[in-house]
């Protein structure tokens, strides 16, 4: 990885179009501003492995893979069952 | 009484009482806002999410508890305000984990982004978290598949 010291005020560019100033910074925080064409799409990591996550997730589970998942679970809530017993809306399928 | 057609299960009647509300979608489906939570006894303590705005598209999840019984969560104040759980005392919540089978067959938690529901308001958001603690990809039922 290419690491690079910056301070408040300084900016790096990545290619030709994309700027990165950082804006401010304190122990715990960085803030930064970045300017880039439309075209490229600027997301936060967890928001983006999120989505992609969720994409995964919306495809169909195998069947044996689903049943081992219940065992798993079913193990783990006998040795420690939830505290209240799972709430929410049921409805029948 | 909402009726809908799913992929999934058929014909689906869901008390309108019963859907969940995803203000902002989860991410990657921010079309999809509501969804009613169907919960085949054969597969508890798995739930499904069944989006009530695509007739093929639900997501499979499981208590977060059951999965992880030490895992916390600090919920953004964004989050906080979209499920309207600024007031006291606190509504009750629920936190559920997405459930993925990837490639390999064993399944996997998303632990970096819970589902957290206000089951007062039935409002939910999927709560990203900023820090690296936990995975999107916690296997779960590891070692009942090898054998």
């Amino acid at each position: 990885m290419l690491v690079i010291r910056r301070r408040p005020g300084e900016a790096l560019l990545i290619g030709g179009d994309v700027e990165i100033e950082v804006l401010d910074a304190t122990p715990s925080q960085v803030k930064l501003g970045i300017r880039a064409p439309r075209s490229i799409s600027v997301l936060r990591k967890e928001i983006h492995l999120t989505s992609e996550q969720n994409r995964a997730a919306a495809r169909e589970i195998p069947a044996a893979a689903m049943d081992a998942a219940v065992e798993a679970l079913r193990d783990s809530l006998r040795k420690s069952p939830l505290k209240s017993p799972l709430p929410g809306p049921i409805s029948s399928a | 009484m909402i009726s809908i057609h799913t992929c999934r299960f058929g014909l689906l009647e869901v008390d309108e009482s019963a859907i969940l509300e995803f203000p902002s979608g989860v991410p990657g489906f921010e079309w999809s806002r509501r969804f009613a939570v169907v919960r085949p006894p054969e597969l508890a303590p798995i739930v499904c999410l069944q989006s009530l705005d695509s007739a093929d598209f639900c997501l499979w999840a499981a208590p977060v508890a059951a999965i992880d019984e030490f895992y916390s969560l600090e919920l953004s104040a964004e989050d906080s305000r979209a499920l309207d759980l600024e007031k006291a005392p606190r509504p009750e919540t629920l936190c559920l984990a997405i459930l993925c089978a990837p490639e390999n067959g064993l399944l996997t938690a998303n632990l970096l982004a819970p589902v957290v529901v206000n089951l007062e308001r039935r409002l939910a958001v999927q709560a990203v978290r900023t820090d690296s603690r936990y995975s999107h990809r916690h296997a779960i039922a590891g070692e009942a598949l090898c054998s």
